[in-house]
């Protein structure tokens, strides 16, 4: 049984996590998601422990994505759900060749087992071993990032929210900016819009890692889409909503002209 | 590389009384884990299942929030969290970038309740390392 496979053939919620299979199946079903591979929770473990073989499995699927890289958390609980721990587990951006992979997988195990993931294990009632399986992507260097939600989550309004800011989508999702938003029509009328104020992109630096990067003053309140990009993340809605399901929490980016799908879960707070 | 090293774990009060090849059997579950300078490594009152000894870098323990002591390599931290999955009892911060030897609850437990023998001496340990808490 493979304990490394493409992105696309992830298929096991309970080896892999829902991550991964999650961005299997939008693969499968033709949505743009970067390429990339999927490592099974025992294999991760097994590079944690500093097992050489586990770790040259893991550099023959890696080495072919070359760098820089993306290397996210996919955590399988015994329910197979990987959306309640959301943001209890590590993602690490800009790993700069298969040769830091090690570091990364050991970080992402630790990070499942981190006293505030384990904190919150406690609260819900999960004290139990934690699996993680991980995801490594080429990592986008995005003009523009963010999310976008099929619905509008605080008024459950059937139109979709976008906020979007410079450089890679973690200056929306640690809320490092104030983004641009967006609220689109399901027929792509462009409802409001408005500027944010965004100080700072987040970057890959070449030694590996981001930094937050001080922005030219004129890109501050300057709109980081125009028509044409938002008419492309209607379009992704539509798919995703196809796909999985109405209610979707999508993480995007746009580079080389191109929406790309980061992930999508469903919307887990407010709306009707 | 895998596990720690059983030297670095025979400084371990809790693991003194244990032969060389239970020692190794424990060793080698451990995984390391790096901190960088100023994360905050254990959190008082938060819950935890790692135990970890120093392997290079020095940490600050805090008591609330007054300081209490430095600790450095060789040192360890965290212990009681692999026994009653109660909430960390300091706050431990990284003082220097830190590399430590980690060792979880799913790890520990299973080698615990399968060996009756390490078992009992953790035991004895414990109750002296009680004994001579009270005594202080």
């Amino acid at each position: 049984m493979n304990r490394v496979v493409l992105l696309e053939d992830a298929r096991e919620e309970a080896r892999f996590g829902s991550k991964a299979v999650g961005l299997g199946q939008a693969i499968r079903d033709g949505l743009p998601v970067p390429p990339g591979i999927a490592l099974s929770g025992d294999i991760v473990e097994a590079v944690a422990s500093g097992e050489d073989s586990a770790l040259e499995e893991v550099l023959r699927w890696v080495r072919p994505l070359g760098g820089p890289l993306a290397v996210r958390s996919s955590a399988v609980d015994e329910d197979g759900a990987d959306a309640s721990f959301a943001g209890q587990h590590l993602t690490l951006l800009n790993v700069r060749s298969a040769d830091d992979m090690s570091a990364a997988v050991n970080q992402v195990w630790w990070s499942a087992n981190s006293d505030s993931a384990i904190t919150y294990r406690q609260r819900i009632g999960k004290f139990t071993r934690p699996s993680v399986g991980v995801v490594v992507q080429k990592l986008l260097d995005p003009v523009a990032a963010g999310v976008m939600f099929t619905r509008n989550p605080v008024t459950g309004d059937d139109e979709r929210v976008i906020e979007a800011s410079w450089g890679l989508g973690e200056a929306v999702v640690a809320a490092l900016v104030i983004p641009d938003s967006f609220r689109v029509a399901r027929d792509g009328r462009v409802i409001e819009t408005t500027p944010g104020y965004k100080k700072i992109a987040v970057r890959g630096v070449p030694g590996g890692g981001t930094v937050e990067e001080k922005l030219a003053k004129e890109l501050v309140e300057a709109l980081c889409l125009d028509d044409g990009n938002l008419q492309a993340l209607n379009e992704l809605a539509g798919r995703c909503e196809q796909v999985y399901g109405p209610g979707r929490d999508i993480e995007w980016a746009l580079a080389d002209g191109k929406i790309y799908l980061l992930q999508c879960r469903a919307i887990t707070k407010g709306g009707k | 590389m895998r596990g720690a090293p059983i030297d670095v774990l025979k400084r371990v009060p809790i693991f003194a009384d244990l032969a060389d090849g239970e020692l190794q059997q424990i060793a080698s579950l451990f995984k390391e884990r790096r901190f960088a300078a100023g994360d905050i490594v254990v959190q008082e009152g938060s819950g935890g299942a790692a135990f970890f000894v120093i392997r290079s870098g020095e940490a600050k323990v805090f008591l609330g929030s007054k300081e209490h002591t430095t600790l450095k390599p060789g040192d360890y931290f965290g212990e009681i969290a692999m026994f009653d999955e109660g909430a960390r009892m300091a706050t431990i911060t990284a003082a220097t970038d830190l590399d430590c030897f980690g060792l979880t609850y799913w790890d520990f437990r299973p080698v615990v309740e399968a060996n009756g023998v390490i078992g009992w001496k953790l035991l004895q340990r414990m109750a002296q390392l009680l004994r001579a808490t009270r005594a202080q």
